[in-house]
């Protein structure tokens, strides 16, 4: 019999709130994480607008204090959801069990911190020629040694297994933003296929940074509504002009089903199905048809033994770009039929997007909606483009159950993740 | 071979660098002593000696030169007078136990390997290797 996976722990530093329990309250009460940019100035820049996560303090204890001189933000979000992750679940590794666990995570489409960059190359191209063997002269401007640690690709990852002592399988997954999607479902399919009995899986991201943020403006991808930020994400909205960056980190701790039972754990869902597929369109597009987009969708419910008419909810990619709106509805309706009921909001209206972190807070979020029965709503969606026709979740709603759950991601590149979740009671042991 | 380091010398330097190693190993500032061991004591790693002394030279406004602590210990003897193929020879070993002569001596082990020298050293070495640099600086 195949081997269930349980999600026993989750873990959000999210520009909702630096906690689960914070950012999963303002996703029910509709509170928006999206203001005026903060980190540095953006005066001169189009958007001047971002999610970003808030007061936010690392704190590690004891001797893993050390480590955060090797993060950079975003991992410092990741190292904080993660030990969040790991604190809910009640269970981390130790000595018997370290060879069990894995790290997978989606990360930093741009990995290296900006300001870094910047004061190397201040140092290094006094005259505008970038000249290396500065770095090696004596009296020279010699650059941190720690920098060249906390701007690898493999950082976030490499500090993670660090930090909680994991010795089984680590993978970093960089597939923009299906990134944070894809490292759950490998996780799941690493526990699955026995190549370990935990996993802390998730994704972390910021890319609110001089340069990430002018490259999404050169793309025209980002809303330019810097007058009404908590308006800006209107995914599936026909006014919609473009998303908004946010940053963060979501990490869960997944379990083998029946060893998570034997020990009383907590079980929020069952992450059930894993479904990828990939576009080979065009970098930056997608199919306008919901093609890739369709597939994944169909390849996860089918990994999950599961109907489309048992999903209550979908968690759309829902950037608030018109492609992709447009698209995945198109996706939605091809794998759900045209009269399909199947509720759908995309928290990207809330909490802006968290490129390669987005998919593992989304899927967290999926694992919430099952739990407490609630669904978030789709925010700032008052002229339904005729296009998304679907049942969008437009106000809040009672409590009901949710069956099963559906997490979308797709990235630049043409990676399309699809997560489904199904509730503990229906796991069919 | 120049004047002994004295304590005084030893002293005038020792909060700053000591302010540098509780940074570079994120710990309180009471943590760490003048006999404080770097790696056994402190929890430092490889990388972390290169962030210490990179903070220290910036500190400082001083050049340490990378190995030199080895290079100032052989002083006068020839490379295999002071080392077999990476291990202390006998004599190697009497001169860096003089060198650092801060470090208790039963640390020293025979045969030990140059590569593990690091682990000997303690808050006074970096402090040590400061008052070197200085004086080299204003020499």
């Amino acid at each position: 019999m195949r081997r269930r996976v349980a999600i026993t722990g989750i873990g959000l530093v999210t520009p909702l709130g630096n906690s689960t329990a914070d950012s999963w309250r303002a996703l029910l009460e509709g509170r928006s994480g999206i203001a005026p940019i903060t980190s540095f100035d953006p005066s001169g820049y189009p958007v001047q607008i971002a999610a970003e996560v808030r007061n936010f303090q690392p704190a590690l204890d004891g001797s893993r204090r050390k480590l955060l001189k090797f993060a950079s933000r975003h991992v410092q979000f990741a190292l904080a959801a993660a030990q969040q992750a790991i604190e809910d679940a009640g269970v981390r590794p130790d000595p018997r069990s370290a060879s069990r666990w894995a790290c997978v995570a989606g990360s930093g489409m741009m990995g290296v911190a900006f300001e870094e960059l910047a004061q190397i190359q201040r140092r290094l191209a006094p005259h505008g020629d970038f000249r290396g063997e500065l770095m090696f002269k004596p009296g020279g401007p010699a650059p941190d040694p720690v920098a060249y640690g906390r701007n690898q690709a493999n950082a976030g990852i490499a500090l993670l297994v660090q930090c909680f002592g994991i010795k089984g399988y680590a993978g970093a997954i960089h597939t923009a933003c299906a990134s944070g999607g894809q490292a759950v479902g490998l996780a799941l399919r690493l526990i699955r296929r026995g190549s370990a009995d935990f996993a802390l899986a998730g994704g972390f991201d910021s890319m609110i940074n001089p340069i990430g943020l002018a490259s999404f403006c050169l793309l025209g991808a980002l809303s330019t509504d810097n007058d009404a930020p908590a308006q800006a994400s209107r995914p599936f909205d026909l006014t919609r002009n473009g998303f908004v960056l946010g940053e963060g980190a979501g990490f869960m701790v997944l379990e083998e089903w029946q060893a998570a039972r034997r020990r009383g754990a907590r079980i929020y869902a069952e992450l059930a199905g894993d479904g990828n597929s990939l576009s080979s369109y065009r970098v930056t597009d997608s199919h306008p048809s919901g093609d890739g987009p369709i597939q994944a969708m169909r390849r996860a419910l089918e990994d999950a033994g599961a109907d489309p008419a048992e999903v209550g909810y979908i968690n759309a990619h829902g950037t608030s770009t018109i492609m992709n709106d447009r698209s995945e509805c198109a996706a939605i309706r091809a794998v759900f039929g045209a009269a399909s009921r199947v509720k759908v909001s995309s928290t990207k209206s809330l909490m802006g997007h968290l490129i390669a972190g987005a998919g593992a807070v989304e899927a967290a979020i999926g694992a919430l909606v099952i739990h407490h029965g609630r669904l978030p709503v789709n925010a700032n969606l008052n002229h339904p483009d005729p296009q998304c026709d679907l049942n969008f979740v437009r106000e809040a709603e009672p409590p009901h159950r949710v069956r099963v759950a559906m997490s979308n991601s797709f990235g630049f590149g043409g990676s399309n993740s699809c997560l489904v979740l199904r509730h503990r009671e229906d796991a069919g042991e | 071979m120049s004047a002994a380091i004295t304590r005084a010398e030893v002293e005038a330097v020792y909060p700053r660098v000591a302010n540098a190693v509780a940074q570079a190993l994120a710990r309180d500032p009471a943590e760490v002593s003048l006999n404080s061991r770097l790696f056994a004591d402190l929890e430092a790693e490889s990388i972390d000696l290169l962030d210490i002394v990179f903070r220290l030279e910036r500190e400082f406004k001083i050049q340490i030169p990378r190995g030199r602590i080895i290079e100032d210990a052989r002083g006068d003897l020839s490379e295999a007078e002071f080392e077999n193929n990476g291990v202390l020879t006998a004599a190697g070993l009497a001169r860096l136990r003089d060198y650092l002569s801060e470090v208790p001596a039963d640390n020293f082990r025979p045969r030990m390997n140059i590569a593990d020298v690091p682990t000997l050293f303690t808050v006074e070495t970096m402090c040590k290797m400061v008052v070197r640099a200085m004086r080299a600086a204003g020499a």
